[in-house]
């Protein structure tokens, strides 16, 4: 600790070429990372957001052959549904609507605005967890013999299926792009360290402390992690911010959810600090080996 | 309590021969020695032994009393500074100025550069290089290169010094200028072995000799003159 509040002693050459080389590494390691960990954690949130609103969602179908059961069933679902507490809004779907969704699949030829089409009602809820929705399948039942609730259950649970492909398959694909970091670091460290390995014999000969040297690693090779950290960390931000100015100006509906969130930002900005830790660890590691070995 | 003493020491590097075999002797305090054989008889090596950067192969070295096998790595540091050492191939920091080489044993016993400015200074002087304080390695001369590593090795008035070869790359007259620094600071109580090849300095200062065969050792006693009739000696008188 006391070697903190001396004086330099800058026995390190400045730069060697390996040396120079580190940061560049280092910054399109983080380059990549930067861009996977964006990528990955935008994915998650427009899916997130994306389940989200399909869980604060159902459907009432109402299948009665006859006109005037139906006229009545649907009424009788639509005030109950008003009535309960946690629904936002119910709606019914107009006919028109639902023979254009249904035409297709019967063909222009047949005349069938005269077919018992279903009646569909749309519902909102306050918030997905608002309502039970086994029970007010229950009283739907009850109310209305023909009512039959459709929660997305069938849909949500691919939704979410996928959703959790992406996200083991983008954790993988992070873990890896960090080892090989980890492990281009720690290659470039002791490439650079293997040049100096004549200035740790001298000083270790005249008598320098194990701490000593390895505390002016330390610096030069946290300086080269937050340098080739940062440096790549804002190279892709400014890759992240054209990707995402380009596809708001393009106006996709989902894919704007892809535009990066302030908890991906802030794991981002976490990144530098980690690389730069990791390098200095590297050295400082690299470095005691290295003493450890001399007498 | 001796500086140092060897015992039945035997070195070899990797799975090669023994370039030293069943070395003893030992080094008194304030004792000067020269260290002489040919080129190849383990000069070098028997040095590294002394400034504590290889462990032997076999034999007992004690330092100060303390047997170097056993003393904790932490305590070596401490034992390293006590050593001055004049590398055979100088080992300079290549991107450091004169004065900054020769300053460094002092910075690193903690030492402000402000404090020892002047003294670092006159040392410089003293070997000759004040026109090359701020110079950096490359541009120096071999000999140059020589009187910095030699300013290096004595700046801290080491307990030992260990010189290899340090007057091989100077003309006589300053070969001489040099060995008279050695036997004054060895006055001043520095122990102090000179390995070397030039029989005219050995002849002429006549300590005692260590000589090194086929990897054996033998001492060979001086033949001290009076330090009056000592030349560099002299040389010093008449300075002052
Ligand atoms: N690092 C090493 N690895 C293997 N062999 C070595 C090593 N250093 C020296 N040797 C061998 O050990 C022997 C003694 O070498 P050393 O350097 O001690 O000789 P020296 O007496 O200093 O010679 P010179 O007068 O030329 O400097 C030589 O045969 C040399 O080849
Ligand atoms: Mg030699």
């Amino acid at each position: 600790m006391k070697h903190l509040f001396r004086e330099r002693l800058d026995f390190l050459p400045k730069e060697g070429r390996t040396d120079a080389l580190l940061p560049w590494v280092i910054a399109v390691m983080m380059f990549l990372t930067c861009l996977s960990v964006a990528a990955t954690m935008s994915i998650q949130s427009g899916l997130a957001s994306w389940s989200q609103g399909l869980a604060a969602r159902i459907s009432v179908q109402i299948i009665q052959a006859d006109d005037a059961a139906r006229i009545r069933d649907s009424e009788a679902a639509l005030k109950m549904l008003r009535a309960t507490p946690g629904i936002a809004s119910a709606d019914e779907i107009d006919r028109e609507a639902i023979l254009d969704m249904i035409s297709p699949w019967l063909g222009n030829a047949a005349n069938i605005s005269g077919l018992p089409v279903p009646v569909l009602i749309d519902v909102k809820l306050d918030n997905p967890g608002s309502v039970d929705l086994d029970a007010l399948s229950i009283r739907l039942n009850a109310t209305a013999a023909g009512a039959k609730l459709d929660n997305h259950q069938a849909w949500m649970h691919r939704v979410l299926n996928f959703a959790g492909i992406v996200k083991w398959g983008a954790i993988g694909i992070i873990l890896m792009v960090l080892l090989s970091t980890v492990a281009i670091v720690i290659f470039g460290c002791r490439a650079g360290l293997a040049t100096h390995h004549e200035s740790i014999s001298i000083m270790h000969l005249m008598g320098a402390e194990d701490a000593l040297i390895a505390r002016e690693f330390d610096y030069r090779y946290l300086w080269h992690g937050l340098k080739g950290g940062l440096f790549g960390l804002f190279t892709a931000l400014m890759v992240l911010y054209g990707t995402v100015s380009l596809l708001q100006k393009m106006g996709q509906g989902l894919l704007s959810s892809l535009s990066p969130e302030s908890h991906v930002l802030a794991t981002l900005l976490l990144l530098p600090a980690i690389t730069a830790f990791i390098t200095m660890m590297t050295a400082r590691i690299t470095v005691r080996r290295a003493l450890l070995e001399m007498l | 309590m001796l500086v140092f003493s060897f015992e039945n020491v035997g070195m070899r590097y990797g799975m090669g021969g023994e370039v030293l075999k069943d070395v003893s002797f030992s080094l008194e305090p304030g004792s000067l020695h020269f260290l002489t054989g040919h080129s190849g008889a383990g000069k070098s090596t028997l040095l590294k032994l002394l400034y504590l950067a290889k462990r032997p192969s076999r034999g007992l070295v004690n330092m100060f009393g303390q047997d170097i096998s056993s003393v904790n790595r932490k305590d070596l540091p401490r034992l390293r500074r006590k050593i001055g050492v004049v590398f055979q191939e100088f080992r300079l920091f290549e991107h450091l100025t004169t004065f900054e080489n020769v300053a460094l044993p002092l910075r690193l016993k903690g030492a402000r550069l402000a404090d020892i400015r002047e003294h670092v200074e006159e040392l410089i002087s003293w070997v000759g290089l004040e026109d090359r304080m701020q110079a950096k390695p490359p541009t120096l001369s071999g000999g140059e290169k020589q009187r910095v590593a030699i300013a290096r090795a004595v700046i801290n008035k080491p307990d030992l010094l260990l010189a290899d070869e340090p007057t091989g790359n100077v003309d006589p007259a300053l070969a001489q200028r040099l060995m008279h620094l050695f036997v004054e600071l060895n006055k001043q109580g520095t122990t102090t072995v000179i390995a070397t090849h030039d029989e005219g300095l050995v002849n002429q200062i006549g300590a005692p000799v260590l000589r090194l065969e086929k990897g054996e050792l033998r001492v060979l006693p001086g033949t001290e003159t009076p330090s009056t009739t000592n030349p560099y000696l002299r040389r010093k008188e008449d300075r002052t």
